[in-house]
C-alpha cells in the first residue's frame, strides 16, 4: 500500500504551512519537502517523473517560485509534472497559469477538503495524459510501442508513397542466455543502452524504430544495401555491463523494398522470419527475406487456413512409438508415446516438425493437443478391450495447456469417457515449458498428479530450467533428449551428460527414458549407465495403431 | 499552556484553523507554538526602520500566510493591512501598526 502512494513535492519555506499541507495529504501521498528553490531543483533532479505533483509557494528564499516554475517548464523531463501554485496574491494567479501552472490554492488555505479535491483532480488529469503518453513509448526503452510505430509507418507511407523502404528486425544474439546468466538488471541495462544507440542512428538511415518484445527491435527505413556496415555501427563496442564486458553480437533480418500493399504487420513478420532464419547463428549476422521464405510463408498460411478442416476430417493421425524397459532380462514393453502426423489430402504426410511450431506460435496447439489426447485415450480403450493389455500412453501437454484453468477437468473427462484410469495417461511436459511462471506450472503439475496423472519431463537437458526448479517440480520420469543419446558414442562429453541426467533422476527417485535409441550398442550402454526405459528406431519407429497391435500381442 | 479554549478567548478563529488541520487539535496547538517560537516580526520591524520596504514586504507577506493559515484573527487583521501598505512600498509612519501587532502578539504569547 505504502509503496504505491503517489509522490508529491511541497516547495514552501514556512514550516507551519508545510505542516498543514502534509497533515492534509499524508494519508494519500508520499511527501517530499523543499524549503527553498535550490533544494527543490535537486529533489526534482533525483525524483523526476516519479512525482505526481508539485505544490509550489511563490515567495521563496534564494529563488522565487516563478523562477522555479520556469526551470521546471524548460526541462522536458519535468515539464509534464503538474504544478499547483500556493499564493495569496490574486494578481499573480493568472501569471502562474501562463507560466504553466495547472491550478492554484490561495492563502490562507481553504477548507482541507477543498485542497484535497483540487489536488486529486489535477493528479488525475495528469495521469490520464500520462497513460496516453506512456503507451506511445515502451516503458523500459522509451522507444515507440508497436501500435504507435505502425501508425507512424502508415503516416510515413502516406507522406512518401514512392519511397523504397526496408522492414528490418534486429535481435541480440543469445539474449535469453544473457538474461539467464547475468540476470534481468544487466540484460535490461543492455536493452536501454542499445535502444539509445538505435535511436541515435535512425536519422542516418531515415528510419524509425520500435521495441517489439524482449530483444527484438523493428526498424522502418529508407532502402539501403550495406547491412554489414549498419550492424557494425550498431554493435561497435557494445558490451554487457558486467565485469568482463562481454561483447554483444547483433543479428538482423531484412525484408527489402517492401510491398506497400501488404499489411504493415506482414512486412515486419517477413523481417522477423528472415531474422529467425539466423537467430543465434554464429556465422551469419544478417539474412534477407527471399522467395524461398516467401514460399514457406505461403505454405504456412495454407496450413493455418486448413487447420479446422483437418481437425474435423480427422486428417491428423496419431502414431505410437513403443517404450521398452531395458533393466530386466529382456526388454519389456512399458508404454507408448502418441505422436501426431498430418495426412494431408493433397500435400501428403506433413512432418510435425513443420506444423507443431507453427500451431504453437499461432495459438492452435491447444486444439491439436486435445485432439491427440482424445484419440490416444480412445485407442487405449480399444486395445484394452481387444487385447486385455494395460499399456499407458504418453501424450504431449504444451506450455499453453498448463495455463488453462480447465486442464485437469478436461483430462479427467477424457479418461472417464474411455473407461480408463488416470495412471494410463502419461503427460509429457517439455523442460523448456518450465522456465517462466514457475509457480503456475508447479501448481498445475501438482494438481495433475493429485488427480493421479503421471508427469514426464520431455527433452530434459536442453531447456534452461535450473536444478532448483526441477527439484520443486513434481514429476514421475525424466526423458533424455535424443541429442544426448545420438552423440553418446561420438562425444565423451555427451555420454557424461547422460550420466548426469541419470544421476539427477536417481536423486529425484524417478526413472529415466532415453529417446532416439538406434543401435544395440546404445541400448547396452544405456542399460549399463542405469537408464530404465528406451524409445527409438532400434525397437520401432512411430507406427499407426494397427501396427502397434503387434507389440501388444507379442508380449506375454 | 495554550489550549483550544484560550485561543478561542484570544479571538482566534479556532474552528477555521482546526478545519485546516483536519481537526487535529494537537497539530494546531503545536503549530501556534511554533509560530511564536520563530517570531520573524523583529526582522520586519528592523526592515521598516531601515526603510527597506522591499524586504519588509517579503517578510510581512510570509507572516501573513502563516498567521492566516493559523486563523489568528487579531494578528491577521493588522498583518494584512501592513502587507498591503508594504506591497505598494508606501512611505509612511508604521509605528501604529507595529504597536498593534506587538500588542496582539504579546497577548498570544501570554497564553503560554
Amino acid at each position: 500500500m505504502n509503496k504505491n502512494k503517489r509522490k508529491i513535492l511541497i516547495v514552501e519555506d514556512e514550516f507551519v504551512n508545510r505542516e498543514i499541507l502534509k497533515n492534509i495529504l499524508l494519508d494519500d501521498f508520499e511527501i517530499f519537502e523543499a524549503e527553498d528553490g535550490e533544494t527543490a531543483v535537486e529533489l526534482l533532479e533525483s525524483k523526476k517523473s516519479d512525482l505526481s505533483l508539485i505544490l509550489l509557494d511563490l515567495f521563496l528564499p534564494k529563488m522565487s517560485g516563478l523562477e522555479l516554475l520556469n526551470i521546471i517548464q524548460a526541462n522536458p523531463e519535468l515539464n509534464n509534472i503538474p504544478v499547483i501554485v500556493l499564493t495569496s496574491d490574486k494578481e499573480l494567479e493568472v501569471q502562474c497559469l501562463q507560466y504553466g501552472a495547472s491550478d492554484f490554492i490561495s492563502k490562507p488555505y481553504p477548507d482541507s477538503s477543498i485542497i484535497k479535491a483540487r489536488i486529486n483532480r489535477v493528479v488525475e488529469l495528469f495521469e490520464d495524459r500520462q497513460t496516453i503518453k506512456s503507451t506511445e513509448r515502451d516503458a523500459l526503452t522509451r522507444l515507440y510501442t508497436r501500435e504507435y510505430f505502425y501508425k507512424y509507418v502508415a503516416d510515413e507511407d502516406k507522406t512518401n508513397p514512392n519511397a523504397e523502404k526496408d522492414a528490418i528486425a534486429i535481435g541480440i544474439r543469445s539474449f535469453h542466455i544473457i538474461k539467464e546468466r547475468f540476470g534481468t538488471s544487466i540484460s535490461d541495462s543492455l536493452l536501454v543502452r542499445f535502444s539509445k544507440r538505435l535511436k541515435k542512428l535512425m536519422p542516418s538511415i531515415s528510419g524509425m524504430v520500435c521495441h517489439l518484445e524482449a530483444d527484438t527491435f523493428i526498424v522502418y527505413a529508407q532502402h539501403f544495401e550495406d547491412y554489414e556496415d549498419f550492424i557494425e555501427r550498431l554493435s561497435q563496442d557494445l558490451s554487457l555491463d558486467n565485469e568482463s564486458k562481454t561483447p554483444i553480437k547483433l543479428q538482423i533480418g531484412i525484408y527489402q523494398n517492401v510491398d506497400k500493399n501488404l499489411d504493415i504487420d506482414v512486412r515486419f513478420e517477413r523481417a522477423k522470419i528472415a531474422l529467425n532464419k539466423i537467430r543465434d547463428s554464429v556465422v551469419k549476422n544478417y539474412f534477407i527475406f527471399d522467395d524461398k521464405l516467401k514460399e514457406k510463408e505461403l505454405f504456412e498460411e495454407e496450413l493455418l487456413e486448413e487447420f479446422n478442416a483437418a481437425i474435423n476430417e480427422k486428417q491428423f493421425v496419431v502414431f505410437y512409438q513403443p517404450k521398452f524397459n531395458i533393466q530386466g532380462e529382456a526388454p519389456k514393453l512399458a508404454s507408448a508415446e502418441a505422436l501426431v502426423r498430418w495426412k494431408h489430402p493433397q500435400k501428403g504426410l506433413i512432418s510435425p516438425g513443420i506444423f507443431i511450431p507453427l500451431f504453437e506460435e499461432k495459438g492452435l496447439i491447444q486444439q491439436l493437443d486435445l485432439y491427440v489426447w482424445k484419440e490416444a485415450a480412445s485407442q487405449m480403450r480399444k486395445w484394452q478391450e481387444k487385447y486385455h493389455k494395460h499399456v499407458p500412453v504418453s501424450v504431449n501437454v504444451s506450455r499453453i495447456d498448463l495455463f488453462d484453468p480447465t486442464l485437469v477437468e478436461t483430462l479427467l473427462d477424457i479418461v472417464k469417457e474411455n473407461g480408463l484410469e488416470t495412471k494410463d495417461l502419461l503427460l509429457e511436459i517439455t523442460e523448456s515449458a518450465c522456465t517462466e511462471h514457475v509457480d503456475v506450472i508447479i501448481d498445475k503439475t501438482n494438481a495433475l498428479r493429485q488427480a493421479g496423472f503421471k508427469i514426464e519431463i520431455d527433452d530434459f537437458g536442453t531447456g534452461y530450467s535450473s536444478l532448483s526448479m526441477i527439484n520443486k517440480l513434481p514429476l514421475d520420469a525424466l526423458k533424455i533428449d535424443m541429442i544426448f543419446t545420438r552423440n553418446a558414442f561420438t562425444s565423451e562429453n555427451d555420454n557424461k551428460m547422460i550420466k548426469i541426467i541419470i544421476d539427477i533422476a536417481s536423486y529425484l527417485k524417478v526413472p529415466t527414458i532415453a529417446e532416439g535409441v538406434e543401435t544395440k550398442e546404445q541400448v547396452a550402454v544405456l542399460r549399463e549407465l542405469g537408464c530404465d526405459i528406451v524409445q527409438g528406431y532400434y525397437f520401432s519407429k512411430p507406427v499407426p495403431n494397427e501396427e502397434f497391435a503387434a507389440f501388444l500381442t507379442a508380449e506375454k | 499552556m495554550i489550549t483550544i479554549e484560550s485561543l478561542r478567548k484570544y479571538g482566534a478563529n479556532v474552528d477555521e484553523g482546526l478545519q485546516r488541520c483536519v481537526s487535529n487539535e494537537q497539530l494546531y496547538l503545536t503549530l501556534v507554538n511554533r509560530f511564536l517560537d520563530q517570531n520573524t516580526f523583529p526582522d520586519l520591524k528592523a526592515a521598516i526602520l531601515d526603510h527597506d520596504l522591499e524586504k519588509a514586504f517579503h517578510i510581512a507577506h510570509s507572516l501573513k500566510g502563516v498567521i492566516g493559515n493559523l486563523s489568528l484573527s487579531p494578528l491577521y487583521d493588522v498583518i494584512y493591512q501592513l502587507t498591503e501598505l508594504l506591497r505598494n512600498r508606501t512611505e509612511m509612519d508604521y509605528s501604529d501598526y507595529i504597536q498593534r501587532y506587538e500588542m496582539s502578539y504579546s497577548l498570544l504569547a501570554a497564553l503560554r
